[in-house]
């Protein structure tokens, strides 16, 4: 129970900030993708079911505020959750490199199926000056704040852990 | 632990009920989006005060840092006063320059005889998209404020956007540089009527793209483009940007053009919603 509550805490946090704290007062800027980090810790550290069920009430919250029909982010954020966690079973969790590169990729997928749903589809084709000016800067963030907010989540695993298994695990 | 994950039921079948949990909320909420609102509703009543917490410890934050850095303008003002007489001159200068304005002011007055004073009502900016590619905010104002859909949103003096879903105490606004926004624009010295259209690959450049001006309408770089009278969803007249460029369309009969938005997309804190409605036939 403290583990979902946790998570869900964390879920409508990221969510607040994403939405209010990146670019102060410019209506349209580059943000790093919180909801994407979250849903890829957890799928790392915690295998397929944690990541995707992460990544279904992040995509939930995304799509009640911000898309014009509920359930198209909700399917994104939860196919990238599950596929990282495919990962999880030959992973150490203190290794940092992994989940640096896998934000890279899952961010580049998200960014992607983005621009061609919603802009290639409508004769946006020049696909270059939307990577060079969206996806690269927006990847490039997200991976910086992976580096910090990573850690913290596995904190906040190995907390949740040692809380439920007892004191012997550590 | 992977013995205790055997017990549950395997990912796979979780995934594939959530795809088609997902799936089938796309087809109602596509079809029948307004069975979908309920939901909406609820979920944004947990999320919503904390946004605008946020929002709130960010602006409070802002005004402190604001009032650190004017500190050190007070040590300088001392140095600015000494530059206050060199900037004496210059107004000078200045009011010549506004004397020659006022005679092409005079002209836009007539203009603004056409449209009367809008009742307006003032919000503050709380969310704002969470992905790079759209530009959809929330305001803090919604029905009780007297805003409906389809009200449109200024900021400063120019046209910012029109409310798309609106709620008891905020609303959902999508700004006119959205790639799927639509303007119905009239260029203004020759009248030439034209689309606006929210461009992203374009207002990386800073700029939103005007289609379908008339090949023989003489548009000149600085001319005003507002909205146009025929829309139905926006008031007639109101600013959306200056003409930056023009170039002739390969079918040799309309012309784009490449204007420069009059609202500052990048400091949007408060907006002001026209609570008329615009008269239509029904």
């Amino acid at each position: 129970m403290r583990r979902e509550i946790t998570i869900a805490a964390l879920i409508f946090l990221n969510f607040g900030l994403q939405s209010t704290l990146f670019g102060m007062h410019n209506i349209h800027s580059i943000k790093p993708n919180l909801l994407l980090i979250l849903t890829m810790s957890f799928g790392v550290m915690r295998g397929r079911k944690e990541g995707m069920l992460v990544g279904f009430f992040c995509g939930f919250l995304v799509d009640v505020y911000f898309c014009p029909v509920i359930g198209a982010y909700m399917l994104l954020y939860m196919f990238i959750g599950y596929l990282n966690g495919y990962l999880h079973k030959n992973f150490m969790i203190e290794d940092v490199m992994l989940p640096l590169i896998l934000i890279l990729i899952d961010d580049f997928v998200f960014n992607g199926v983005i621009y061609v749903l919603f802009f290639f589809l409508q004769n946006r084709l020049a696909f270059q000056g939307y990577f060079v000016r969206i996806i690269l800067p927006e990847m490039l963030c997200t991976v910086l704040l992976t580096i910090v907010l990573y850690k913290i989540y596995v904190v906040i695993n190995r907390y949740l852990k040692y809380k439920k298994e007892g004191k012997e695990l550590r | 632990m992977k013995i205790d994950r055997r017990k549950d039921i395997s990912p796979k079948y979780i995934l594939l009920a959530l795809t088609i949990i997902c799936v089938g909320l796309l087809i109602v909420s596509y079809f029948a989006g307004d069975r979908i609102m309920g939901v909406k509703r609820y979920t944004m009543k947990f999320i919503t005060p904390i946004q605008k917490g946020i929002n709130e410890f960010g602006l409070w934050a802002d005004s402190k840092i604001k009032n650190l850095e004017k500190i050190e303008e007070l040590q300088k003002e001392n140095e600015k006063l000494k530059e206050e007489l060199a900037e004496c001159k210059l107004d000078l200068n200045m009011y010549q320059n506004q004397l020659t304005e006022l005679a092409s002011l005079q002209e836009l007055y007539e203009l603004d005889e056409l449209y009367p004073d809008f009742d307006k009502t003032a919000a503050h900016v709380f969310a704002k998209d969470t992905s790079s590619w759209f530009t959809v905010f929330y305001i803090d104002k919604g029905k009780d404020d007297g805003i409906f859909e389809g009200a449109n949103v200024l900021c400063g003096e120019g046209l910012a956007g029109i409310v798309t879903e609106c709620y008891g105490d905020y609303s959902k606004v999508r700004a006119i540089i959205d790639d799927t926004s639509y303007v119905s624009g009239r260029i203004l010295p020759s009248n030439s009527l034209c689309t606006v259209e929210g461009n992203l690959s374009q207002y990386e450049d800073g700029y939103l793209l005007v289609k379908n001006i008339d090949i023989d309408a003489s548009v000149t770089v600085g001319d005003r483009v507002v909205t146009s009278t025929i829309s139905d969803r926006y008031h007639p007249g109101l600013d959306i940007g200056f003409v930056s460029e023009i170039r002739n369309d390969s079918n040799k009969l309309t012309m784009t053009a490449y204007i420069t938005p009059t609202v500052d997309f990048t400091n949007v804190t408060e907006v002001l919603v026209i609570t008329n409605q615009k008269k239509s036939i029904n």
